[in-house]
């Protein structure tokens, strides 16, 4: 009796001691891979955001897209139609990014020089989709 | 005339399918025959509701919003009939019509189940009163505003997609029959007998939910252009969960019905991965969480469809609370035994799931607790946390089918260590001979070597002495080694480039030489667009990709098709990016070794519930 006792202390304890180390290791893991989301007012406003992961989102402004003819390198501005911010992007854009849609951009913003380093371009599959946070965005200026 | 009396049709069922459960309640004198013709009657008034809707799209009736913003003249016949299914309103309907067929075969089968389909019939109600209240298929649009209806998403217009939904919802629905027979065991403690065909029934959804699940992630491979066969995406998480807790149950309610033990686990996770699957179809449909399957987006309705989500979880657990069977077995958790294995299967299972979802919902909680501040978890974390979990569950897996019901040690002690040392010293061979070595290279095909090695040890265990093999389960889990091997081998080792090009210039990646020979128009009904010709050479072995970059002029979208050279050993792809000038493109190549084994695996798996299904005696 005693020993089944002990074991299921042990049991128990391991289990719990298990579930300590997981949650921990999750929490870690979901601190590391959040991005927060920003848009081009945020960034120009004085207060510095000195997060690594972000993503502003917007409008692609008008005229503004500036495509490199021998490599990947496009410069375009994202808008949220009251201020704007200078984007650098180095790959293939999504079929549906284009002047005027709606468009988010994660990477890292260098106040050195207002330039934001996108590491990945995202349009939505869909002619009149705006994401939800740029949606917010243009209802919250206009 | 027609969507009046498909309008007429849906509501029947409402209120044909709320008196059942009503009947079945209150008068419990009543011929078992009733319930036969009751749910005969929602399953028939659902299929004709269900037909005045296809019949709306095969003939353009444009006056029918759904099919409006659905639809196209221009559309080929074989995609206006799936297009029924390619909105919110029509896919809940195909829902309802499968779940009330799955609803008529159970009643069929099994007569002595008075009450569980009563309480599937109160799901079966509570979705279509969401359907007839909020989202009507057959809502009209007057005056008709366009004669030509805006159009099936572009991206939707495919094979696999007019599949993938119905096999997707026969998983879903399915998951509503093992509620309801342990909500009626809850109700009238009657033998655990009663809880039996929990286990068929959730092998029936699993094969199912698996086969959905992959065919999306085929879809999602060619399809959206970039290679990638899972995003991460809430949609695909909100159907990764159910099917998780789907695993747990089968294996929870075989302990339950060979040795009456983990009664009370059994009955929770049958409303658990019912409560997920609602869960995932209000993540959907709410557009709470942003996903690439936007579908129309409607805050209502979300607050109905979690609504009816809790409904379920309360009424579920109250129930289980209030009447939770308390007469458990003797539970013996040697480690060595069987009922360990199986403990530890569920708990990962269960831990896994929680994972995907906590990730999946995270954002929202963020938001309402830093006050509107908006984030996205990348899908690093989930690589991040997911594949550790999976690989020990892993591990389970191999051992579990080794151990003996009741065990204190292992027979073949000695084999099983031989399996693990030659799997280690394999693997450390394979990763440095083939690949550059890496960690999880290794421990992947470590695991996946000891998974395939101990099947094989079973098999030819029972041969020798003679007893039955269970083909089911050794499929299942072959196919889940296959499915590893896959993910384990394509994920580390695909190579890929971005370049332009432009006519007859070549770029190399690896040891191959990618050239592009030239732009042709190409045109249908539906699209127009450019189909551009590369070849890619290898050693001696040439091969021709068409990737194409469609325009669909009715919803004025751009698509990228890529062009794929499938191979068991390795796919070649190559998807456009933007035309730079005539003849000049942006484009990307990858080579995916061992990608085609992830599907391989899944219709595996699928072909496993099959066998299973067909074993087990009907009464």
């Amino acid at each position: 009796m005693r020993k089944q006792r002990r074991n299921r202390v042990i049991f128990v304890s391991s289990f719990i001691f298990c579930l300590f180390l997981a949650s921990i290791f999750i929490i870690l893991a979901m601190n590391e891979n959040i991005d927060f989301y920003y848009t081009p007012s945020d960034l120009t406003s004085s207060k510095i955001i000195d997060k690594e992961n972000l993503r502003i989102g917007g409008l692609v402004q008008e005229d503004s897209i500036e495509s490199s003819l021998d490599s990947l390198e496009t410069n375009f501005f994202i808008t949220d139609l009251e201020n704007s911010v200078k984007v650098n992007y180095v790959g293939i854009l999504p079929n549906l990014f284009k002047e005027k849609s709606g468009v988010i951009a994660r990477g890292y913003f260098d106040y050195a020089n207002g330039i934001f380093y996108a590491k990945e371009i995202l349009a939505k599959h869909d002619e009149n989709y705006i994401p939800k946070e740029v949606k917010k965005a243009l209802v919250n200026d206009s | 005339m027609i969507p009046e009396l498909g309008n007429f049709f849906l509501v029947f069922s409402m209120i044909n399918s709320l008196l059942s459960v009503g009947i079945s309640f209150s008068l419990p004198s009543v011929n078992k025959s009733f319930f036969l013709s009751a749910t005969l009657v929602s399953f028939c008034t659902l299929l004709l509701s269900f037909v005045a809707l296809e019949i709306s799209f095969l003939t353009d009736d444009f006056s029918v919003l759904y099919v409006a913003s659905n639809s196209n003249p221009n559309l080929p016949i074989y995609f206006k009939f799936a297009a029924l299914w390619g909105g919110h309103e029509g896919s809940l309907l195909l829902f309802l019509l499968i779940l009330s067929a799955w609803i008529l075969t159970f009643v069929s089968l099994h007569k002595d189940h008075r009450y569980s389909s009563a309480f599937m019939n109160i799901v079966l109600f509570a979705l279509l009163a969401f359907t007839v209240f909020l989202s009507n298929p057959f809502e009209r649009l007057l005056p008709i505003s366009s004669m030509s209806g805006s159009d099936l998403n572009p991206l939707l217009q495919d094979f696999a997609f007019t599949i993938h939904p119905p096999m997707l919802y026969m998983g879903y629905a399915g998951l509503v029959i093992p509620f309801g027979i342990s909500m009626s065991f809850l109700l009238d403690q009657k033998s655990i007998k009663h809880l039996e065909p929990i286990r068929s029934w959730s092998v029936v959804s699993w094969a199912f939910l698996t086969l959905g699940i992959s065919l999306g992630s085929w879809w999602a491979y060619y399809e959206l252009g970039w290679g990638g066969w899972w995003f991460w995406d809430p949609v695909e998480n909100s159907a990764l969960i159910p099917w998780l807790l789907c695993t747990a149950l089968i294996h929870s309610s075989i302990a339950t019905n060979l040795r009456q033990i983990f009664i009370n686990w059994t009955l929770s996770l049958t409303i658990l991965s019912l409560a997920g699957s609602l869960l995932g179809m209000f993540l959907v449909r709410s557009g709470i969480i942003t996903s690439v399957h936007s579908f129309a987006l409607d805050p209502d309705r979300g607050i109905f469809l979690l609504f009816i989500c809790f409904l379920i979880i309360i009424l579920g657990f109250s129930l289980f609370f209030l009447k939770s069977y308390r007469r458990d077995s003797k539970l013996n958790m040697s480690i060595y035994s069987r009922e360990f294995m199986f403990f530890m299967n569920n708990a990962f299972l269960v831990a896994l799931s929680g994972i995907v979802l906590l990730g999946t919902i995270y954002p929202i909680i963020y938001e309402i607790f830093s006050g509107g501040d908006q984030i996205t978890v990348g899908a690093p974390y989930f690589n991040m946390v997911t594949v550790p979990f999976a690989l020990i569950l892993l591990f389970f897996q191999a051992m579990g089918p080794l151990t003996k019901w009741g065990g204190k040690k292992i027979d073949s002690m000695n084999k099983i260590v031989v399996i693990i040392f030659s799997s280690i010293l394999l693997s450390y061979l394979i990763s440095e001979i083939f690949f550059s070595f890496s960690f999880y290279e290794f421990i992947g095909n470590m695991i996946v070597l000891i998974l395939i090695q101990s099947l094989f040890l079973l098999v030819s265990k029972s041969y020798s002495s003679k007893q039955k093999t269970n083909t089911s389960m050794i499929l299942g889990h072959l196919g889940i080694a296959i499915l590893t091997f896959g993910i384990t081998i394509s994920s580390l080792n695909s190579i890929e480039k971005e370049f332009i090009l432009k006519k007859d210039e070549s770029v190399s990646l690896g040891s191959s030489t990618i050239t592009l020979i030239e732009t042709q128009l190409v045109k249908e009904d539906n699209y127009y667009g450019d189909r551009v010709t590369f070849t890619y050479q290898e050693k001696d072995r040439t091969l021709e990709l068409y990737p194409e970059r469609r325009f669909y002029p009715a919803s004025r979208m751009e698509t990228s098709e890529a062009g794929i050279s499938p191979s068991i050993y390795k796919d070649v792809y190559i998807s456009l990016g933007q035309k730079i000038g005539e003849n000049t493109w942006a484009a990307k190549v990858q080579i995916k070794p061992l990608v085609r084994f992830i599907w391989l695996g899944a219709i595996i798996m699928f072909l496993a519930g099959f066998f299973a299904r067909t074993k087990v005696k009907l009464r």
